[in-house]
């Protein structure tokens, strides 16, 4: 606990370093605009700065690119509360009594009562991160090949279970995120696998391209010609403290909010969507009065909001302890932290404490910079919010283009980018979803190491993932997910709304 | 209507199992190896077959039940999505022969006067800002190396 603490404070002395300072703010600022701004999420925009970074240090790098991560849950609540519109998948929840709050004249202590519940739960999901990431990595030290390959089939299965579709859908995209993700030089025997001759993909398709196409041009190509009505209250936003039966009201949801996403997101696969639906319908039970729910009810707001932004502090603990991300953003950072020349894994804390520490003090000091920016900054917020999208789309483009450039200097990336916002459209026409395809794209190649290794190492017998205790459980787990919609026609994902 | 998306829904795992196909029989000439020694081919084998399974299921249940298999696009624009691929594409193509700033200056144009019908001023002088904005927030501030192309820019 002291050694934790000593490291945190090591940690607070990277962060508050200037250049770190500047790209803290900037990161939380582009992470507010990018969630208030619906069309382009942090996932998108992570893989868009990727290139950006190169020239930077990369702890510089990662605290930024954290920033967007955390700062879109901030952003996001603010077009739900004041368009009905989520400005990302994790907000969609806020909209049900956020937006009735805003159309009773109470948009201000919504917005209010977001930011608060929002820092109320990062800081507690930083606290858990400083107390689990280390504590987890010690005893992924014991992983080898099987309990690794077992531990992202878990993944790649809960998120086929939390799909809104059919969940063969989900698993056929994870099959072809692995398929793709392995094209390039075998690991092991260098042998050119479906590169057709072509020298850029001689070291496989970049993780950046694929995003950029997928949740970037795709969305733009999908709003061709959809005239989106940005209808914010014209109304001055007053009245942004919440006042004390507000408070009281909302500490016991932020509270239970902050602690469900927070153990949700350790869940390889799970994100911050789903917990969000969790937390408010765990509020709507537990409340004397459900009927409140829906018209505009403040714990409504307070328990989606916190439970969101715990949710993300709980997806960077499978990431830094254990080299495995857990949702598609978290898979860029890990694509960024292995551009930077870093090994993501148990080893990650041991070898590099200046970037897990220094990060983990960033997210506290962005946490509490979003707390301090963003209230008085609603109002330019709002703002942003009227920029026509006709105008907007065509720079998403834009940018799309010249991250895609920008990360090789070759034009093949920009095909490539091209390419998968075919893919990507044709996949929201047919209701398959992308986020399956860009985890298993990214844990593919590791997937598939760790797969032939288990199988060198025990001559060939499967049996060596229900032998070792960690990874038998892994699967067993695996495998109940994988048959419970069998027996249930009930499953989570099936419960979450179309537009998230 | 119903035939129809039944038919389009179905195609689209039609593709998939011809994906899954090309995976298994790329990776036989690759060479899958043994369960005990796996080849490079090994994972696509094993992931093409599965991709085959997992499609017909899909497709089995397309035919059984079509609703919810199509999403319904708000008033896709395919005529435009086409115009928009195809400038994308000319972009990749140029971009390194005419450089960065004239291209994305056309490109811009282009998007914001014929696709999104912005008037043909406001597109010209956005697409100039935009242009000569992120040349200078990427080539100069960034230090990214963008395409000069004969023009120098």
């Amino acid at each position: 606990m002291f050694e934790s603490l000593a490291s945190l404070l090591y940690g607070f002395n990277i962060a508050l370093q200037p250049q770190n300072l500047l790209y803290c703010f900037i990161g939380v600022t582009m992470g507010t605009l990018v969630g208030v701004l619906p069309g382009i999420g942090p996932t998108a925009t992570i893989a868009l700065l990727l290139p950006a970074t190169f020239a930077l240090n990369p702890i510089s790098a990662i605290i930024m690119l954290s920033g967007i991560c955390y700062g879109a849950m901030y952003g996001g609540s603010t077009t739900s509360i004041l368009l009905n519109i989520p400005g990302e998948a994790s907000s969609v929840v806020t909209c049900f009594d956020g937006y009735q709050m805003a159309r009773q004249g109470r948009a201000g202590a919504a917005l209010g009562i977001s930011a608060f519940a929002s820092f109320i739960a990062g800081t507690f999901s930083i606290f858990g991160l400083i107390l689990l990431a280390p504590t987890l990595a010690n005893f992924a030290l014991r992983f080898g090949p099987p309990e690794y390959f077992a531990l992202m089939v878990m993944g790649l299965t809960v998120v086929a279970y939390l799909a809104r579709k059919l969940m063969a859908k989900a698993l056929m995209m994870a099959v072809v995120g692995i398929l793709l993700g392995c094209i390039g030089l075998d690991p092991i025997t260098a042998t050119p696998r479906f590169t057709f001759g072509m020298l850029e993909l001689a070291d496989g398709i970049g993780i950046a391209p694929v995003v950029m196409g997928l949740f970037g041009i795709a969305e733009v190509l999908e709003n061709l010609g959809v005239q989106r009505k940005t209808e914010v209250f014209a109304e001055k936003i007053k009245g942004l403290f919440p006042n004390r039966e507000d408070w009281k009201r909302s500490a016991g949801p932020m509270a239970r909010g902050s602690l469900l996403g927070f153990s949700l997101g350790l869940l390889p696969g799970v994100g911050a969507i789903v917990p969000q639906f969790l937390s408010y319908a765990l509020e709507k039970n537990l409340s004397r009065n459900p009927e409140r729910f829906g018209n505009g009810a403040i714990e409504g707001v307070a328990s989606p909001e916190a439970c969101n932004n715990a949710a993300v502090g709980g997806t960077f603990i499978p990431l830094l302890s254990l080299g495995i991300p857990s949702t598609a953003m978290t898979a860029i950072l890990l694509g960024a932290l292995m551009i930077y020349g870093l090994t993501p894994g148990p080893l990650l804390i041991k070898n590099s404490p200046d970037l897990f520490w220094g990060v983990i003090a960033s997210m506290y000091i962005g946490n509490l910079m979003l707390l301090i920016l963003n209230l008085p900054l609603i109002p330019l917020w709002v703002r942003v919010l009227k920029i026509p999208y006709a105008y907007l789309s065509c720079f998403i483009i834009l940018f799309c283009l010249i991250g895609a450039y920008s990360l090789n200097n070759s034009t093949t990336d920009i095909y490539v980018a091209i390419v998968f916002s075919v893919i990507g459209l044709l996949m929201k026409k047919f209701a398959f979803e992308p986020a399956p395809l860009v985890l298993a794209f990214v844990l593919g190649p590791l997937l598939e190491t760790a797969l032939r290794r288990s199988l060198i190492q025990s001559d060939g017998s499967l049996l060596i993932f229900l032998q070792r205790p960690i990874s038998a459980a892994f699967i067993v787990f695996s495998i109940v997910v994988l048959i419970a919609p069998l027996f249930s026609h009930i499953r989570l994902g099936r419960g979450l709304s179309e537009e998230d | 209507m119903k035939r129809t998306k039944t038919i389009a829904a179905s195609a689209g795992t039609l593709f998939w199992i011809a994906v899954g196909l090309l995976a298994s029989y790329g990776a036989t000439r690759l060479g899958v190896g043994s369960i005990t020694d796996p080849g490079a081919g090994f994972i696509f084998f094993w992931s093409g077959l599965i991709l085959i399974v997992l499609s017909l299921i899909v497709f089995v249940d397309a035919l059984r039940s079509f609703e919810n298999t199509l999403r319904q696009l708000p008033e896709i624009n395919w005529p435009k999505i086409a115009l928009v691929l195809f400038a994308l594409l000319l972009y990749a193509f140029v971009l390194e022969k005419l450089g960065f700033v004239f291209t994305t200056f056309v490109l811009m144009s282009f998007l914001l006067g014929c696709i999104q019908g912005a008037g043909w001023f406001r597109s010209f002088v956005v697409a100039g800002a935009a242009a000569l904005t992120s040349y200078a927030m990427f080539e100069l501030w960034l230090k990214i190396r963008l395409p000069k192309g004969i023009l120098g820019l």
